[in-house]
């Protein structure tokens, strides 16, 4: 007996035979399995929107979310329809090797991000990871963005209804990661802003200039703070990337709605957050999506046209930040796109997906927010971008980014030998802190310094003037 | 006899040398300063006005053209007040206290100087202390207060709720901007008005001026 799955939102409908592993049907449309189908990473998730599906062992697990269940547990059994575009941003793990005294026990290291939460068991005999949790932040559901949650902590109410929600969802996850067994230690980090609102803390001084914050230490586990919105996930960053033990200049970026830009070197490492947007993570850009099945990942110049690479290789629904990138560099290329960024005609894509003046306006609002911001800092060390001997890219968008593109495009100012994706330094960066925590983040917090773009006019003529794109004629 | 019309094409580029270099032959040939003025530096200001609207040109085409015409108006200024050259108004404008974004409020000032008025800018993170001086020693007829931040938005309200208490809140038009700021807000806080954007902005402070 043949069945029908119909696939949303691509639109097409495969024919299985009854009891045929979801898994072989879903991979060649996308879907990723992560952990390799062990049903522990979650992030190969469907929902059933119609129609019967067997879960199979283990993949109705209670935590999900209604109606979901894994694909590298289930089993097709009657005819369906699933929805398989990935609920969420793809969330960097990292595994990476690192170097640490061992000593008995189990503990938790903690990404406590905007957007999303990642939690690591970590055997501290062997740095093994035992275990993974990702989850949304769930103090989403009060704003998205920092500023407008910050608003809502004003209230003492509204303070305690954001603390209590992510504790509630830390608890879950180290619940599910330890069982009864307590962890030893816990690490944590995430910005100036997620410390407030993790401790309860009155984030009054974060909503006003100068921005100033009284409180970068947290008792409860949390790493501390480097200064206003540069929080202890920058400084795991530079403590993973060890930027604070290189005699060489080098930068670190964490490209996010708050752009974070480090420079320095072992002597003095000058740290600063710039308000880029969300126009890497595809938000406020027309078509923008995450990139989740469906999303443009990658776009080149093909003749006198532009090739996209879809996720999952169906039909484009939208176009993510790497895409974007991508886009616009082969725009500019084509001549499609003046470098003032004048686009006279929309940039076609897809079948009815173009991008559109305002969308190319967006990136480069956000693209000189970082590139200004790494400007204004050099100038501050009194270093050009030539003696930049590392760049690090942090952070999803910086690791699938594709270099020439940005440096096609003025995001990136430097060759692109000296790039390097860098993964997830804050949980790396969380994960040491395990092991050397006090020594390690104190040193670095005695030569990193928080700068103020706000308040520095040469910010803003860097900023203005890495607005348009390069040109290379000129 | 110097070219005027490259006066305007100086400040639509965004040529400040130029702008410059041509507005200084046109004083040494004897030319009205008002007559630059109107006849080619508002136009010309005008016209970036429109091409910002339909997204022709963007903040640095905004920036590089202000500062062209800033360049004429400088070697004009003495010669204006001179002459007793009355300017379409005089404006008080400043990012309100608390918040630090400048370049929105740079723009808006610009527009407004490109279109005949007198500007005073007081910068970012202004106190309304700082306004109510401003109103007393400098006597405006408008003020033009920004906030880029949601944050910062009610401090807007603070800053006209102190104009009240000081007395000084009946003799002047007040009018609000910046990204997160609405129509309705304006009217909630007790503003005159709204601008959604630069050229609004200067659109705006006419009318209000010409109805005072």
């Amino acid at each position: 007996m043949s069945i029908a799955i119909r696939l949303e939102p691509l639109g097409t409908q495969v024919k299985t035979e009854p009891g045929a592993p979801l898994r072989d049907l879903l991979l060649p449309f996308g879907v990723e399995f992560p952990c390799g189908g062990k049903g522990r990473c979650r992030r190969c998730r469907v929902r059933v929107l119609e129609g019967d599906v067997d879960p199979g062992a283990g993949g109705d697990a209670a935590d999900l979310e209604p109606g979901c269940m894994l694909a590298c547990r289930a089993r097709a059994a009657a005819n369906a329809t699933l929805e398989i575009g990935q609920f969420e941003a793809p969330i960097l793990a990292d595994d990476r090797p690192f170097s640490f005294e061992p000593r008995p026990g189990r503990a938790i290291a903690i990404d406590l991000g905007t957007t999303t939460v990642v939690a690591q068991l970590v055997d501290l005999a062997t740095g093994a990871v035992l275990g993974v949790r990702t989850a949304l932040n769930p103090q989403a559901a009060w704003g998205a963005d920092v500023m407008t949650r910050i608003e809502h902590a004003l209230h003492p109410e509204g303070r305690a209804r954001l603390r209590d929600a992510i504790h509630a969802a830390l608890d879950e996850m180290i619940a599910s990661l330890c069982g009864n067994r307590q962890p030893d230690a816990v690490a944590i980090c995430g910005n100036t802003a997620m410390l407030h609102l993790f401790d309860g803390l009155d984030p009054t001084p974060l909503s006003h200039a100068p921005f100033e914050p009284v409180h970068l230490e947290s008792p409860n586990g949390f790493l501390p703070c480097i200064g206003g919105f540069v929080g202890s996930d920058i400084l795991a960053g530079i403590v993973a990337t060890g930027m604070h033990e290189s005699g060489d200049l080098s930068v670190l970026i964490d490209l996010g709605t708050n752009g974070e830009v480090v420079v320095g070197n072992r002597e003095r490492l000058l740290c600063a957050s710039t308000a880029a947007g969300p126009a890497f993570e595809g938000g406020r850009i027309s078509r923008g999506m995450r990139a989740s099945t469906g999303a443009i990942s990658e776009a080149a110049v093909e003749g006198d046209g532009i090739r996209c690479t879809v996720i999952g290789g169906g039909p484009a629904r939208g176009i993510c930040g790497s895409g974007l990138v991508d886009a616009v560099a082969a725009g500019l290329d084509l001549g499609r796109i003046t470098p003032r960024g004048r686009t006279p005609q929309p940039l076609e894509l897809a079948d009815g997906l173009a991008l559109t003046q305002a969308d190319v306006r967006e990136l480069q609002l956000a693209k000189a927010a970082i590139a200004g911001g790494v400007r204004a800092l050099l100038h501050q060390l009194g270093a050009a971008p030539a003696d930049v001997r590392r760049v690090w890219l942090a952070g999803a968008f910086g690791n699938y980014v594709n270099r020439a593109s940005a440096r096609r495009i003025g995001l990136l100012e430097f060759p692109e030998e000296t790039v390097e994706p860098a993964g997830n330094t804050a949980l790396l960066g969380a994960k040491i802190a395990l092991f050397a925590p006090d020594p390690t983040f104190r040193g670095v917090r005695v030569i990193a310094r928080h700068v103020p773009l706000g308040a520095d006019p040469a910010f803003q003529d860097a900023y203005v003037d890495a607005m348009p794109f390069p040109d290379p004629k000129a | 006899m110097p070219e005027l019309r490259e006066l305007y094409d100086a400040i639509l580029n965004g040529d400040h040398k130029t702008s410059a270099a041509v507005t200084r032959e046109a004083i040494d040939a004897g030319i009205e300063p008002m007559e630059l003025v109107s006849g080619y530096m508002v136009p010309a200001m005008d016209e970036v006005g429109k091409r910002f609207e339909c997204e022709d040109y963007f903040i640095p085409e905004l920036l590089l053209s202000a500062r062209a015409m800033k360049a004429a108006l400088e070697l004009l200024r003495p010669l204006l007040a001179a002459s007793g050259a009355k300017s379409a108004g005089r404006v008080v404008i400043g990012t309100v206290k608390g918040d630090l974004h400048d370049i929105g409020k740079n723009i808006v000032g610009a527009m407004l100087e490109g279109g005949g008025f007198e500007v005073i800018d007081l910068g970012a993170d202004v106190a309304p202390q700082k306004f109510i001086a401003a109103i007393k020693e400098r006597n405006p007829q408008l003020i033009c207060l920004s906030a880029l931040l949601t944050v910062t938005m009610p401090s807007m309200k603070t800053t006209i709720e102190a104009f009240k208490e000081a007395g000084v809140r009946d003799g002047v038009k007040v009018i609000v901007g910046g990204a997160p700021v609405t129509a309705e807000f304006a009217r909630e806080i007790g503003a005159d008005g709204f601008g959604e954007n630069a050229t609004a902005a200067v659109a705006l402070a006419r009318q209000l001026l010409q109805a005072a």
